[in-house]
């Protein structure tokens, strides 16, 4: 059972026509080139080290993207459910793997655009310099990584309200979880608690269809979580914290900064954006349970 | 579960009708009788934790038929609907819509390619334009030659004068018809309509009942309604749904027979209510 390309486009280009059609749209875009500006120029570390980089902007893109990108997935879903324009879409011929990836690639393709304008910057750096043409490809392939895997974890919050803000803050929740993990202990473990609660509800949701039943294996889950997380360790770090320190945006956003393109890094984005988007299509199917 | 497996095809003819009727000399829908079964639902249950929004629900649609699916608010109409459509899954039971099983993920694909639907409220993507709408629903259904079937679509639900507004300006009447229109552009052998007059006022109702009555002339179409009225005025046939559970199902003759129909609605539901 293969996936139709061609129903995957159309939803692409519905979506894509409600962002560009939109003035909201427009707002966040002018809004998303003039805060990555800001971040990039207007910082005393620009001018001090004489250097044509982004460095600058390197360090604050993970928590501008944290906000931005949820700012578009925010009503992906929710407004679809608000509109119950769902129930339109998902009793015409489509999978539901379908809908997920041409939802997806909607708000990938506003986030492309947003950042191609931001490629004005680099013209300025050219501008004031001769900046390295390798470390901005990289630099640039970095943040579009990042911000792809921030439009799966966006598009998964926003298909759990009906409400686009409440999306919006489950979004950047989402992503202020990979944000800061590994930059304090308290960051990896508090993240690490919270995944521990959403597995846990998760799966008794799947079985049992219950919220309340779900609410309570969510507590447990997290006071376990909790537990592994202030466990005393004799021989070092804890291993609870240390494990989802690996989970960190910033750590794998690093290199590409420095003009390096690991593997690794690469697949930590991808395989980070395959795990959101195989979730949602699940929970999309869970009106059948 | 395979087609053969659910059994119950659209050329199923061996189970009677739900009213259990044959249809006396007089009856105006004996013809129709011996049609082929296009709509079944067998003892569909549907519930949300300790709340069972369907209990045992089972009826059937023939082919060409205009049935009303009939009830009051939050009797089970749209849950049922929603679940001959593939949009739910029973919680046990079976259904099935042109011999195709609607919970089964690679036949629901092929039923929505026949069926047409409108949910209830008729919901639609408002900042597009009608044209936009159903452009992006025929892309959707890989249609060929769109362009007519738009054109005809236009035609039949009279949308010409307002093709090009944005949908969340148009009446809620318009709207309406943006909803038919979106549920016939593939020209389904089915239809499926949620309370389609819902919110409409007099003049707008009568036209979408003309609609109907003309496409009731070849299609087979199952409408949920809480309207008397709307019984009269389009269907063959009733299904009574009060609680979740069928009451009744059968022609509006049989379903009158011992009063007016407002009288039997009210009996039905009283007696239930009671119980």
């Amino acid at each position: 059972m293969g996936i139709d390309y061609g129903v995957v486009r159309a939803i692409v280009r519905k979506d894509m026509r409600q962002y560009l059609g939109n003035p909201t749209g427009y707002v966040f875009l002018t809004l998303f080139i003039a805060t990555t500006a800001a971040a990039a120029f207007l910082q005393e570390g620009f001018f001090a080290r004489h250097l044509a980089d982004l460095a600058e902007l390197n360090g604050l893109m993970p928590a501008i993207l944290m906000f931005f990108v949820p700012a578009i997935t925010m009503s992906a879903w929710a407004e679809e459910r608000r509109w119950a324009t769902d129930e339109l879409m998902l009793t015409a011929p489509v999978r539901d793997v379908e809908v997920v990836l041409g939802k997806f690639l909607g708000v990938v393709g506003m986030y492309t655009i947003s950042l191609a304008f931001s490629v004005a910057h680099v013209v300025v750096l050219y501008s004031l310099g001769r900046p390295d043409s390798g470390l901005m490809a990289s630099t640039y392939l970095g943040y579009w990584l990042m911000g792809v895997m921030f439009c799966a974890i966006g598009l998964l919050a926003s298909m759990f309200t009906t409400n686009a803000t409440v999306a919006f803050i489950l979004g950047a929740l989402g992503c202020a979880g990979v944000v800061f993990a590994g930059t304090e202990p308290w960051a990896s473990g508090l993240l690490g608690t919270a995944l521990v609660g959403l597995l846990a509800a998760l799966v008794v949701y799947v079985h049992q269809g219950q919220a309340g039943s779900a609410g309570i294996a969510g507590l447990v889950g997290a006071g376990v979580g909790v537990l592994l997380w202030l466990q005393p360790s004799a021989a070092g770090p804890n291993t609870f914290v240390e494990l989802f320190e690996h989970l960190s945006v910033t750590a794998h956003f690093s290199s590409f900064g420095e003009g390096v393109v690991r593997l690794g890094d690469v697949a930590y984005f991808a395989s980070g954006t395959v795990v959101m988007l195989s979730l949602a299509t699940f929970l999309l199917g869970r009106r059948h349970w | 579960m395979g087609k053969d497996e659910a059994g119950i095809g659209e050329n199923a003819q061996d189970s009677p009708s739900p009213s259990g009727s044959a249809g006396g000399a007089d009856d105006p829908f004996r013809g129709k009788r011996d049609r082929p079964v296009t709509i079944r639902a067998e003892s569909i249950s549907k519930h949300y934790g300790d709340f069972a929004a369907l209990q045992q629900v089972s009826f059937e649609v023939k082919k060409g038929t205009v049935v009303a699916f009939l009830g009051p608010n939050g009797a089970g109409k749209s849950t049922t609907m929603r679940i001959l459509t593939g949009y739910l899954s029973p919680t046990s039971g079976r259904a099935a819509v042109l011999g195709l099983n609607p919970g089964d993920a690679s036949q629901r694909i092929e039923l929505a390619r026949r069926l047409g639907y409108l949910p209830e409220s008729g919901p639609l993507y408002r900042d597009m334009t009608p044209l936009e709408s159903l452009q992006f629903f025929g892309e959707v259904r890989k249609l060929d030659g769109l362009t007519k079937h738009i054109e005809r679509v236009v035609e039949q639900c009279a949308l010409h004068e307002v093709l090009h507004k944005p949908i969340e300006k148009l009446s809620k009447g318009y709207r309406q018809r943006v909803g038919m229109a979106q549920a016939l552009l593939h020209d389904p052998e089915v239809l499926i309509l949620d309370e389609p007059t819902s919110g409409l006022d007099p003049l707008q109702i009568r036209e979408v009942r003309k609609l109907i009555r003309e496409l009731g002339q070849e299609k087979t179409i199952l409408l949920s309604t809480h309207i008397l009225q709307e019984v009269e005025a389009v269907a063959d046939e009733v299904v009574f749904i009060f609680d979740g559970r069928i009451a009744f199902a059968g022609t509006k003759t049989e379903l009158a027979k011992q009063g007016s129909l407002e009288e039997r609605f009210y009996e039905l539901t009283e007696s239930k209510e009671v119980a």
